[in-house]
C-alpha cells in the first residue's frame, strides 16, 4: 500500500519536472509567432495593448492585405507569386542536378566523382551571407540583376551541395546488386536512372525537393540584393521594405508576414516524415 | 620506344576494349554531372575569383584593421560563436533528453516545437522587433503595467542588441539542431540503457556511461558545423537590429553588406578573406568527417 | 543453350591479380559448380562470364561466340544473385517482365513468359505482391522467375542460397536441380559450400587463390582428389591428414606419427622413404583388432552416424562410424582404415601421389 503510494508520487513528480521543462518551452517557442497572429487579427489602435488576447478580434486586417488596400501592399499577389515562382523553380532545378549528381557519382562511379562531391561539400561550408557580395556582384557581371533567374540560380548554387551530398547517402545504401541485375536484364544507364533509381530514392527526393523549396521561400538576404523592383521582388523583401519607412502600418505587416509563414509551416507538416528522417539521417552518420 | 609500344599494346588494348561497355555508363555519368559543374564554375569559382581579385590591394586589408566597426565586428562575431552556439547547443542536448520521453503530450509538443525552424525568418523577427519596441512594444507596455517603470531600450543598447539577436538565433535554428540530437539519441540501442538498469545506474550515470559517450562526436560535429552556419547568419543580426546603434551590433556576416551600402566592395570582400584562416580549419575538419 | 568456354581467363584489379589463368569447359546443358573458399575468386570468374567484370586476359566464348568485350545484356545470360536483387517498387510480375519489358517484347508475349515461369516456380499467387511481402524462399524463386523468363542461353547463380536458413537451403537445393533437369539449360552456379556441390553439380570446379585445382564430377573429386587442397576441401567431416614417411620393405605401410604404422595398399614407385601426407577420410576407419591404437577424446552422436574424435600417434583424428558402438571419452580402441580408400600427397607440392 506504502509503496505504491510511493511509486505514485515518483510518477506525478517526473511528470511534474517534464512539464516544468515542456511548458517554458512551448512559450519560448510560439511567443513570437504568437505575437505575430495576435497583432494579424487586431485592430489598428488596439494591438499594442499587451492583452493575451484582443477585445474585439477582427479579420480586417486579411481583407486589406488580399485587396492591396495599402501603398505598401499594391503589389501583393504579385510578390506572392514571384515567391512561389522562385520556390518552386528553385525546387525543381534543384532537384533535376542533384539527383543526377548523385545518381552519376553514386551509381555510375564516374570518374572524378568524388572530387565533385568534395567540391559541392566545399560549397556547403561557405557560410551563405560571405557569398552573398560576391554572388551579386557577379550577377551583376553576368547582367543577371533584377531578373528573378539570378535569385533561383543563387539558391539553386546553394541548395545543390546538401541536395547533393544527402541524395548520394542515400544512393549508397542502395545494394550494388539492383544495378547489376538491371545491367543483366538489359538496362541502358538511363533506364536505370528512370526506371530503378528514382522510383527508389523518392522519399528522399521528397524531402529534398522541400528543403530547396523552403530555402528559396524563406531567402531574404539574397533576394534583397538581386532583386530590387517592386513588381520583382519576394514578399520578404517587401516586408524589409516596410521597416524603412516611419508610418509603417504594423498590423498589415505582421498579418502579411502571418500569411507568408503559413505555407512552408504546412508544407512542412505535409512532408514530416520524409524531412526528418531524409535531412537528418546522414548527419547522424557522421 | 617502339619497342616499348609493343611491349604494352596486348594490355592496354584489352583494357580499352574491356572498358567498351563501360563507355556509356561513364558517359551518362559525366552528362549527369555538368549541370552541377555549370553551376559551380559560374556561380562559385567564379564569384570567390571575383572576391579575392577585388580584395587583391594590401592597402584595403590595412584600411580594414584600422576600422573600428570591422574590429567590433569581429569581436561580436567571436562573442555570438563563442557564447551562443555553446549555450545552443546546451539547450539542444538537453531538450533532445527531455523530447525522447514518450509522453503523448512531448509528441504533440515536439510537432509545434519546430515551427520556428520551420517558417520564414522575416515575419517572427519582425515580430519580435516589435515586441521590443520601447515605446510601445508588448515588452516594455507589460514592464511599465507592473512596475510602473519604463523599461530597457532593448534594441538601443549594443550590448543588449546583441544579446537579443544571440536569442534571435537560438530560436530560429534550435529546433533543428534538437531534433539531430533526438536522432542521435534514438540511435543509441535501447539494450545499452536496460543493460546499465541492471548494473544499477541513476539517470546521470546513464548519461554519463551510456548516453555521452555515443553522442559525443554527433555533438561536437554538429557544434562546428553550427559555427560554420552561424558565420552566415545574416537575418538573426541585420533583421533586428541592422547593425545598429551606430554599427555597434555587426557581425561578419552582415558587414559585407554594410560595406557594399557604402560602396566599398573590397573592404567587404577582405572583411571575408581576413576571416578565412579561422574558418577553413573548420571547414575541412566538417569536409574530413562528411565526405566518406 | 549453349556452352561455354573459358580459356586461360585472368582478372587484376588494378596491380592485384586475382585470377591467374583459368580454363574450363562446360558443356551445352551442364550444370557446373564453380566451388572454394571465399577469396579464391570463383565469383570473380562467375561476373566475368556475366560480363559485370572485364577481363584482363585470356578469352571467355558463350556458344561460339567470344565474348570478352560483349556488354552483358548482349550475352543472353541470366544470373541469381546471392540476395536476390529484387526491385523494392515493382510487383513480383514486373520484377519478372522487366528484362523483356526493356527489350521492348510484345506485351502479350511478356505475359504468357511471366506466366509460365510463375507456373514452373509455384509462383502464381504471389505475381502482384512486393517482393518486401515474400518470404525468403519466395524471393529467392522471384529471382529465378526472373531469369527463367528471358530463356537465356547460360543461367549465373552467385551464391544463391546462402541467404536462406538450413531447412529452406536444402529444399531450394533440390529445386534448382529439378528446375535445370527440366529446363536442360547450361548453368554456373557459384558456391562455397562443398555440398551443395556435391549434390547439384553435373562437374565441380574447385577453385582456391585465383587458380583451378581441379575439374571432374563430384564422385570423381570424392574419389581422387588430385591434390590435399581439395581432398581437404571436399567431404565433411574433412579428411584426416597425417605427415610421415612411405617405407617400402615387402609389403608397404606408412609411418605416421610418433611411429604409428598405416597400411598401404601399394606403394607410389620409387617411394621408399618418401616423405608424404596420408589422407583418409573418416568415414573410412573401421574399429578392428590389427588396427592402430588411438585414444577418444569428444564422442558427437548425431542419430544416423557417431563422430569420434581420437589421438592417434599424438594427432587428433576424426572418425565417423554408422553402427553404434560404446564410446567414451579416455577409451582406448583400434582404428584401422581402408586401405583401398587411401591417398598419398607428396608433403612438399600437396600433389596426388596414389594413382
Amino acid at each position: 500500500m506504502r509503496e505504491s503510494h510511493i511509486a505514485l508520487l515518483r510518477a506525478a513528480s517526473t511528470e511534474a519536472k517534464l512539464l516544468l521543462i515542456g511548458i517554458p518551452v512551448l512559450v519560448w517557442t510560439l511567443l513570437p509567432i504568437y505575437h505575430m497572429f495576435l497583432f494579424a487579427i487586431s485592430p489598428k489602435d488596439s494591438a499594442f495593448s499587451g492583452k493575451l488576447w484582443p477585445d474585439h478580434p477582427t479579420l480586417r486586417n486579411f481583407g486589406i492585405v488580399f485587396r492591396q488596400e495599402h501603398y505598401f501592399l499594391h503589389h501583393f499577389w504579385e510578390q506572392l507569386w514571384n515567391s512561389l515562382f522562385i520556390a518552386l523553380a528553385t525546387g525543381a532545378l534543384t532537384l533535376t542536378i542533384a539527383t543526377g549528381a548523385a545518381f552519376a557519382i553514386s551509381r555510375l562511379k564516374v570518374k572524378g566523382g568524388r572530387t565533385v562531391m568534395n567540391l559541392a561539400l566545399f560549397t556547403y561550408f561557405i557560410p551563405a551571407a560571405f557569398l552573398a557580395v560576391p554572388m551579386y556582384r557577379t550577377m551583376g557581371v553576368y547582367g543577371l540583376l533584377n531578373s528573378q533567374w539570378s535569385l533561383i540560380i543563387a539558391m539553386v548554387t546553394i541548395a545543390t551541395p546538401y541536395a547533393i551530398w544527402v541524395l548520394k547517402q542515400t544512393s549508397d545504401n542502395l545494394p550494388v546488386e539492383l544495378d547489376e541485375a538491371a545491367v543483366m536484364d538489359g538496362a541502358s544507364p538511363m533506364q536505370l536512372f528512370r526506371l530503378v533509381y528514382l522510383p527508389l530514392i523518392a522519399p528522399a527526393l521528397v524531402a529534398i525537393g522541400t528543403y530547396a523549396i523552403l530555402l528559396a521561400w524563406n531567402e531574404y538576404l539574397y533576394a534583397f540584393l538581386l532583386l530590387s523592383k517592386d513588381t520583382a521582388i519576394t514578399l520578404p523583401v517587401a516586408l524589409g521594405n516596410f521597416l524603412s519607412a516611419d508610418d509603417s502600418p504594423w498590423e498589415l505587416l505582421m498579418t502579411t508576414g502571418f500569411v507568408y509563414a503559413l505555407p512552408p509551416a504546412a508544407i512542412y507538416y505535409a512532408f514530416r516524415r520524409y524531412m526528418v528522417s531524409g535531412l537528418t539521417a546522414g548527419a547522424v552518420k557522421s | 620506344m617502339a619497342s616499348a609500344v609493343t611491349l604494352t599494346e596486348p594490355e592496354s588494348s584489352v583494357a580499352a576494349d574491356g572498358a567498351r561497355w563501360l563507355t556509356p555508363w561513364q558517359f551518362w555519368g559525366i552528362v549527369l554531372l555538368i549541370p552541377y559543374l555549370i553551376i559551380f564554375t559560374f556561380f562559385v569559382i567564379y564569384p570567390i575569383a571575383y572576391g579575392f581579385w577585388t580584395a587583391r590591394h594590401p592597402h584595403t586589408y590595412v584600411a580594414l584593421v584600422q576600422d573600428p566597426i570591422f574590429v567590433r565586428s569581429v569581436i561580436n562575431t567571436f562573442l555570438f560563436l563563442a557564447i551562443g552556439i555553446n549555450i545552443k547547443m546546451f539547450i539542444a542536448l538537453l531538450l533532445s533528453g527531455f523530447f525522447v520521453q514518450a509522453r503523448w503530450w512531448i509528441k504533440w509538443l515536439s510537432v509545434l516545437f519546430i515551427l520556428p525552424w520551420a517558417v520564414p525568418s522575416i515575419p517572427t523577427i519582425l515580430s519580435l522587433r516589435f515586441m521590443l519596441n520601447p515605446e510601445w512594444g508588448v515588452v516594455n507596455t507589460l514592464i511599465f503595467r507592473f512596475t510602473g517603470e519604463d523599461g530597457p531600450n532593448w534594441l538601443n543598447d549594443p550590448a543588449i542588441g546583441l544579446t537579443m539577436a544571440v536569442a534571435v538565433h537560438i530560436w530560429k535554428s534550435l529546433p533543428f539542431w534538437t531534433l539531430i540530437l533526438i536522432s542521435g539519441r534514438l540511435a543509441i540501442s535501447a539494450d545499452l540503457y536496460e543493460a546499465a538498469s541492471v548494473d544499477g545506474a541513476t539517470n546521470t550515470q546513464k548519461f554519463k556511461y551510456v548516453t555521452w559517450p555515443s553522442l559525443r562526436t554527433l555533438y561536437l560535429t554538429c557544434t562546428i558545423l553550427s559555427m560554420i552556419f552561424t558565420l552566415g547568419d545574416f537575418n538573426s543580426v541585420y533583421l533586428l537590429t541592422g547593425g545598429g546603434p551606430a554599427d555597434l551590433t555587426h557581425v561578419l556576416a552582415t558587414l559585407g553588406i554594410r560595406y557594399l551600402r557604402i560602396d566599398q566592395v573590397d573592404m567587404s570582400m577582405a572583411a571575408i578573406v581576413i576571416a578565412l584562416p579561422a574558418i577553413l580549419p573548420l571547414v575541412f575538419y566538417m569536409m574530413k568527417r562528411l565526405a566518406r | 543453350m549453349a556452352s561455354v568456354a573459358i580459356r586461360g581467363a585472368r582478372k587484376s584489379f588494378g596491380t592485384t591479380a586475382v585470377i591467374h589463368g583459368v580454363d574450363v569447359a562446360i558443356a551445352d546443358g551442364e550444370f557446373v559448380v564453380l566451388v572454394g573458399p571465399s577469396g579464391c575468386g570463383k565469383s570473380t570468374l562467375l561476373r566475368m562470364i556475366a560480363g559485370l567484370e572485364n577481363i584482363t586476359g585470356g578469352e571467355i566464348k558463350i556458344g561460339d561466340r567470344v565474348v570478352n568485350h560483349v556488354p552483358p545484356k548482349e550475352r543472353d545470360v541470366a544470373m541469381v544473385f546471392q540476395n536476390y536483387a529484387l526491385y523494392p517498387h515493382m510487383t513480383v510480375a514486373q520484377n519478372m517482365a522487366f528484362s523483356m519489358k526493356l527489350r521492348g517484347a510484345p506485351q502479350a508475349e511478356i505475359n504468357e513468359r511471366v506466366k509460365r515461369a510463375s507456373e514452373i516456380l509455384g509462383l502464381g499467387p504471389y505475381l502482384e505482391r512486393f517482393p518486401r511481402q515474400l518470404s525468403g524462399g519466395q524471393r529467392q524463386r522471384v529471382a529465378m522467375g526472373r531469369a527463367i523468363v528471358r530463356d537465356p542461353q547460360v543461367f549465373l547463380f552467385d551464391e544463391p542460397l546462402s541467404n536462406l536458413d538450413a531447412k529452406l537451403r536444402v529444399q531450394m537445393r533440390t529445386e534448382i536441380k529439378e528446375l535445370h533437369q527440366r529446363l536442360r539449360t547450361t548453368t554456373v552456379y557459384v558456391t562455397h559450400d562443398q555440398i551443395e556441390a556435391m549434390t547439384m553439380a553435373d562437374k565441380i570446379v574447385v577453385m582456391h587463390d585465383g587458380l583451378v585445382e581441379q575439374i571432374g564430377t563430384p564422385l570423381e573429386l570424392y574419389d581422387k582428389p588430385a591434390n590435399q587442397f581439395v581432398a581437404g576441401f571436399i567431404g565433411s567431416p574433412a579428411m584426416n591428414f597425417l605427415k610421415g614417411k612411405v617405407k617400402v620393405n615387402g609389403s608397404a605401410t606408412f609411418e605416421g606419427p610418433n611411429g604409428v604404422k598405416l597400411p598401404l595398399s601399394q606403394a607410389p614407385s620409387s617411394s621408399d622413404g618418401r616423405p608424404a601426407v596420408y589422407g583418409i577420410r573418416p568415414e573410412h576407419f573401421t574399429i578392428a583388432d590389427d588396427g592402430a591404437e588411438a585414444e577418444i577424446v569428444v564422442v558427437e552422436p548425431t542419430g544416423s552416424e557417431t563422430q569420434v574424435f581420437a589421438k592417434l600417434g599424438g594427432e587428433e583424428v576424426v572418425a565417423v562410424f554408422r553402427e553404434r558402438h560404446q564410446f567414451n571419452p579416455g577409451d582406448k580402441i583400434r582404428l584401422k582404415p581402408d586401405q583401398r580408400v587411401v591417398h598419398l600427397f607428396d608433403e612438399a607440392t600437396g600433389k596426388r601421389l596414389t594413382a
